[in-house]
């Protein structure tokens, strides 16, 4: 059976490089003591997908990852996978997808944010709102495009906001849920 | 100490990690790390990188510890890189705790672990951006109390100035009742009295005579299981299980196995339990087998082959010696099979390594190195050194020939290491000199022919030097330290900050006694480290220098008692749990 996660990451972790974020993953995973997957070869690991590779800085409430497991998953899942995690990572949502089920395949792009604490000067076509004291803007990124470097512009804050999911692939939903 | 967070450190510091390199190291909130609200507070800091801190074991022991005191909370802090510093300086944000982002100041008691001389003046660095006052006699009763752990503090004398009170020898026991002393003191005087009345307790300014102090056995509740897992990847990045603390083999050259006497194994039984609870509590995919020469562990055999049952996890083994018992064991090793074999003769000839009582002979190494061809491996790592005492041209010429010899065994790819053998304190070999750098250039060279058929690596002589002058020296060198780190001569064991010639000119200007500090010694010479007492009578590790140099050989001590003192001494035995095949 497959499984998608959905996570964010905040606070202190947004300072994790994205290998730093994976080894993170697996080995809650793995304190989980469920019954996951293994990679076929001599050095077995986790059979594990990840969502796009997320800069170090950014905070992320779009992460994704994908598992196999012969073991059913409920909800009460969440709980206890965010009890054995460290604070600043908590996954929110867990679905069973199809086996044909893709990460890489499925996703059509993310929506990031950027959060100014001055008015922004950028010769990007951007539309701001103001709320109080900050100005934020989001912005639609194509899957495997790059993401928005965290001093590029002035921004205080970048997140990456959500994830947008192809309508179908090979004639599945990527919907979940 | 008052107990509430210290939100200024943590939001200062949120605005410069995105300029340092590898920001993780320096955010704390690891998981399994202990945030609790308790009266008394310590900080053990590593003074090294975080990456190489995090890897030492002896912090995760007292960590778990302190933790487990009523009273008492223990938190973390490791000396940030040049380019942290820097940020840190700009912002004024103090050295601070990884747990509760506390400055270093405002705890009760900050202890250091001196696991290498070369870190001395990270110590003092850490002090200054922590705002405590170097040297012990500024401090004053807002300061917290000093305190140091670790092997250096078997010669205390360089850095006894900043320091207010060394632990000696194990500290599982010896920390608790330190931290009861600082509690229950009324003022700084009062507290370093109390410190003074501990056994292993070395306070410079109380302390004449100190005995080091000695655990009987590892107890259970000491075995960190919830150890820390760090985000960034640190130098041993695993679950660490300590199987077995000193050594019996008697090398005499080995510090490690001279101090850390008697040898106190944990019983089979007591491993599996700790090895399988700290794979759960920490999701590690390797366990590392932590004790000074695992391959001597009298249960080896059973421990790896149970370890090996525990499903995706591999096994690791730091030390091994060289014997047929090191192949086999070392087929159930993943890191081994992946990174090739390593076998230390330590010397080239015989007589030599009877000489140093390394107790393996020609044929072990060979059929050693045979055993690991017949079983696939090509590749294999070798560690020497020169400069051991009696030690001839011809046996430096000879390093080459059973590199020679070990590489048509069938490896494709041989790699040796080449050290300069520093004198330590409290080992036979503390009466003899340690050769200089150009002595140790001019034997290199008699070794360059090797350079065909195998990649040397040869350590730099130099910081040989260094670090001797440093693990020999006595209380005249606190200037000479306290002036290096002004001159940022830190992070010394790293390449890119080590700088010879500004070391030997600061030991120039403060007129360190190379040559005395360095030199040979009688035995009615005195030492700056022969008030600690480590339990091994100056008279043995004489005889055994004598015997040393007619190449006389020692027995390992599992095979009957050789004498050194250590169990009469603290009325304690070797804890070994059977023969050894």
């Amino acid at each position: 059976m497959k499984y998608l996660f959905f996570y964010k990451k905040y606070g202190l972790l947004r300072f994790l490089s994205n290998h730093e974020t994976m080894r993170m993953i697996e080995r809650i995973l793995r304190r989980t003591g469920m019954n996951l997957k293994m990679t076929e070869g001599f050095h077995q690991r986790l059979k594990l997908s990840f969502g796009q590779a997320l800069p170090t800085g950014i905070i992320d409430k779009a992460g994704l990852f994908l598992i196999s497991t012969d073991e059913e998953i409920g909800e009460k899942f969440i709980s206890q996978i965010n009890s054995l995690s460290p604070h600043g990572f908590e996954v929110y949502r867990i679905c069973k997808v199809s086996e044909k089920f893709e990460l890489g395949r499925s996703i059509k792009g993310y929506v990031f944010s950027l959060i100014f604490l001055e008015e922004p000067k950028t010769s990007e076509d951007w539309k701001f709102e103001k709320y109080g004291k900050i100005w934020k803007t989001s912005f639609f990124v194509a899957f495997n495009s790059s993401s928005p470097r965290i001093n590029a512009y002035g921004q205080y804050l970048t997140l990456r906001e959500s994830v947008v999911f192809k309508e179908t692939f090979n004639g599945e939903s990527a919907r979940c849920g | 100490m008052n107990n509430k967070k210290h939100p200024s450190v943590l939001k200062s510091l949120v605005g410069i990690l995105d300029k340092v390199e590898k920001p993780s190291r320096y955010i704390g909130n690891e998981y399994n790390s202990v945030k609790k609200d308790a009266p008394f507070s310590v900080c053990l800091v590593f003074p090294d990188l975080y990456d190489v801190g995090m890897s030492h074991f002896g912090v995760k022991i007292l960590y778990d510890i302190v933790n487990d005191l009523d009273f008492a909370k223990c938190e973390r802090s490791y000396l940030p890189w040049p380019d942290m510093q820097k940020e840190m300086q700009n912002r004024s944000i103090p050295l601070y705790s990884y747990e509760s982002y506390t400055p270093l100041d405002q705890f009760d008691v900050v202890g250091f672990t001196l696991q290498y001389e070369m870190s001395y003046t990270n110590v003092l660095r850490a002090l200054r951006l922590a705002n405590i006052p170097i040297r012990s006699a500024q401090r004053g009763e807002e300061s917290p109390i000093i305190i140091a752990g670790g092997p250096c503090t078997f010669n205390p004398a360089p850095i006894e100035d900043f320091i207010d009170a060394f632990l000696i020898g194990d500290g599982e026991e010896g920390i608790v009742e330190m931290l009861e002393a600082i509690r229950s003191g009324n003022d700084r005087a009062d507290k370093l009295r109390k410190l003074s009345n501990i056994e292993g307790v070395y306070v410079p300014s109380l302390n004449k005579q100190v005995r080091k102090r000695v655990v009987r056995n590892l107890k259970r509740s000491w075995a960190p299981t919830r150890q820390i897992l760090p985000y960034t990847e640190i130098v041993h990045d695993r679950a660490v299980v300590e199987i077995m603390r000193g050594c019996t083999n008697g090398c005499r050259f080995c510090q490690a196995g001279m101090i850390y006497r008697p040898v106190r194994e944990r019983s089979t039984g007591e491993i599996l339990d700790i090895s399988f609870e700290t794979i759960k509590q920490t999701g590690y995919e390797e366990l590392s087998l932590l004790s000074l020469s695992s391959a001597d562990h009298s249960q080896i055999r059973e421990i790896v082959s149970s370890l090996r049952e525990i499903p995706y996890t591999s096994l690791s083994i730091p030390s091994t010696r060289a014997n047929s018992l090191t192949v086999e064991i070392a087929k159930a090793v993943e890191s081994v099979r992946k990174s090739g074999i390593t076998i230390a003769p330590e010397a080239g000839t015989q007589r030599l390594r009877n000489v140093i009582n390394k107790g393996i002979s020609e044929e072990d190494i060979l059929s050693a190195a045979k055993l690991a061809v017949d079983n696939g491996w090509r590749r294999i790592k070798l560690y020497f050194m020169i400069g051991l005492p009696t030690e001839t041209d011809e046996d430096v010429r000879s390093i080459g020939n059973l590199i020679d010899r070990i590489k048509r065994l069938g490896f494709y790819d041989l790699s040796a290491t080449i050290g300069v053998f520093v004198p330590k304190p409290h080992t036979p070999f503390q009466f003899e000199s340690q050769i200089m750098p150009d002595e140790a250039v001019r034997k290199f060279k008699l070794l360059n022919w090797t350079n065909r058929f195998a990649k040397l690596n040869f350590t730099d002589p130099h910081k040989a030097l260094i670090e001797g002058v440093l693990s020999r020296g006595g209380r005249e060198l606190s200037y000479a330290i306290e002036e290096a780190e002004k001159r940022d001569l830190i992070f010394a064991d790293w390449d890119e900050f080590f700088n010879a010639q500004r070391w030997m000119d600061l030991f120039e200007e403060y007129s360190v006694d190379i040559d005395h500090i360095m030199g040979k010694k009688r035995f009615k010479d005195e030492f700056p480290w022969d008030f600690i007492d480590s339990g091994i009578s100056k008279g043995f590790l004489w005889a055994e220098y004598l015997k040393a140099l007619r190449g006389d050989l020692t027995i390992d001590c599992r095979n009957g008692c050789t004498g050194c003192g250590v169990c009469p001494n603290f009325g304690i035995e070797n804890v070994i749990y059977g023969v050894r095949e």
